[in-house]
């Protein structure tokens, strides 16, 4: 692909790069650890890994869709939006994705799949609702940017160690629950002790970093997306729109929904969780700063 | 009111719920004064009718009750059942407060004979706006959100509802959840 003009930042990809370095020298120390002190055979423990990779890597997609409650669409039922992305994949240089519809008053949208062939680009029924063309367009393409970067690949890279070192805490603990970890000499602490303790570590300082890396591929979405539509203040005021609370009033009749039983069932602590989860966005105000940098650089207007 | 207090074990409970939904006949000058909105003379409360006969039996006890006191305060009463399978107990009077004390005796009865689930909401509909402006009460949650319709369809004017919001919150029990905050499209007040 030809670089185009505004397609880069320089300082974003060298922040990008050291993160992962840093994640990367982490999981090294991490499997030393494991080696010398455990002495787990080498051929068990990449088998383990490998599985766990594979499976996660290629069930992302379903995985994701089903988490969601999903429904892959034909053009039929929704052209305007099969369009859209259409038409978006093209300027983005990617395979036509497969478009899936989530039936929630929440505008959200997500991209999932392991690579550009796979890939699914999912809206909500709320985001379609509440958004203009314009601003679809710019959420589109904002996932089309996380396809085109793989970043379901990057991030089921960084997170795996993650998990492993959560896999294995639990084998620890168990160990220590039959007896299993005897010790090497009586003086020092018991194996399992040790092992929880390097596999909690390597669990949060990886989680961190994880996170670090995910807001910096936001960053990067944003700014393709910026480059693919040519209007960055589209994406803009989507963005604005999808987190002010009017996104959180529902468009549902009362009526409708306490037929289904649904609204009083889903307690407010879930709801806290699922907002946690967004944590791996940076700020509102520091994607609409950056967009708005990328604005001023492609002489466009900003509000 | 006569029948302010007919409540037993319920008391308690019933005052705590009465006290939230009279708080809007206290908002009434702030509504009339500060927004322009004034009462559209109408109000409802809305509830999931019950086929067993005791249900039955409260729904016509309480309808012999309404008729009798709406006699005194000049109101009048309508009973609808909408294409949700929900009974509509109307109520019709200039002054909100007669609406807000016809609501709360409707809601007490209904509690009273152990039907508390039954009850949905009570919608009050206000003009003064480019739109009607409900304000409805929730029976499960206890609080007030505001419902501004914006057209024929399922729209609604949220910047208006918000606006609605940050003026009253000091006087009414406004619901924080919004997503609680849910629609009444084609309400028949």
């Amino acid at each position: 692909m030809k670089r185009k003009a505004y397609g880069r930042d320089r300082g974003l990809t060298l922040r990008m790069f050291a993160t992962t370095a840093m994640l990367g020298l982490l999981y090294v120390t991490f499997a030393v650890v494991l080696f010398s002190v455990l002495n787990v055979g080498l051929v068990p423990l990449i088998l383990i890994i490998f599985g766990i990779a594979f499976f996660q890597y290629f069930t992302s997609d379903k995985l994701a869709l089903r988490a969601a409650g999903a429904k892959v669409i034909e053009r039929a039922d929704a052209p305007q939006l099969f369009d859209t992305v259409e038409r978006l994949a093209a300027m983005a240089e990617l395979p036509m994705p497969r478009v899936a519809i989530v039936d929630t008053d929440v505008p959200n949208a997500f991209a999932t799949g392991r690579n550009p062939k796979h890939a699914v680009v999912a809206v909500t029924t709320g985001l379609m609702r509440r958004l203009d063309q314009g601003e679809i367009e710019g959420v589109i393409a904002h996932e089309l940017t996380h396809v085109k970067n793989r970043d379901v690949r990057t991030m089921t890279f960084a997170s795996f160690f993650a998990m492993l070192a959560a896999l294995i805490t639990r084998f620890a603990f168990y160990g220590s629950l039959f007896g299993g970890g005897r010790d090497r000499d009586s003086n020092g602490p018991p194996i399992w002790l040790i092992l929880l303790v390097v596999s909690w570590l390597t669990y949060i300082i990886s989680w961190v970093l994880i996170r670090t890396i995910s807001r910096y591929r936001e960053y990067a979405a944003d700014r393709g997306a910026a480059v693919i539509t040519g209007a960055p203040e589209y994406l803009m005021s989507a963005l604005q729109k999808i987190s002010s609370q009017i996104a959180l009033i529902p468009q549902r009749d009362l009526r409708e929904v306490s037929g289904m039983n649904a609204f009083f069932i889903i307690p407010a602590s879930v709801k806290e969780k699922t907002s946690e989860l967004f944590m791996d966005h940076p700020p509102l105000e520091k994607r609409l700063a950056a967009l708005a940098e990328i604005a001023r650089e492609m002489g466009r207007p900003v509000a | 009111m006569a029948l302010k207090n007919p409540f037993g074990r319920r008391k308690r409970a019933a005052s705590v719920a009465r006290d939230r939904l009279f708080a809007l006949s206290t908002a009434r000058v702030t509504l009339e004064v500060e927004l322009g909105l004034r009462t559209a003379g109408v109000a409802a409360v809305v509830f999931k009718p019950m086929s067993a006969g005791e249900f039955v039996r409260a729904a016509s006890d309480l309808e012999q009750l309404l008729d009798a006191v709406s006699a005194d305060a000049g109101s009048r009463i309508e009973r609808k059942t909408d294409s949700f399978g929900f009974e509509w107990l109307i109520v019709r009077d200039d002054d909100l407060e007669d609406l807000v004390n016809a609501a709360n005796l409707v809601a007490s009865e209904l509690a009273n004979a152990g039907f508390d689930k039954q009850l949905l909401a009570a919608p009050f509909r206000f003009s003064g706006g480019k739109n009607p402006v409900y304000f409805v009460y929730g029976f499960k949650t206890s609080s007030f959100w505001p419902f501004v319709p914006s057209g024929d369809g399922q729209e609604r004017d949220n910047a208006e509802e918000l606006e609605l919001k940050a003026k009253l919150e000091k006087e009414l029990p406004i619901e924080p959840d919004l997503t609680k905050w849910l629609a009444l499209y084609n309400a028949p007040i």
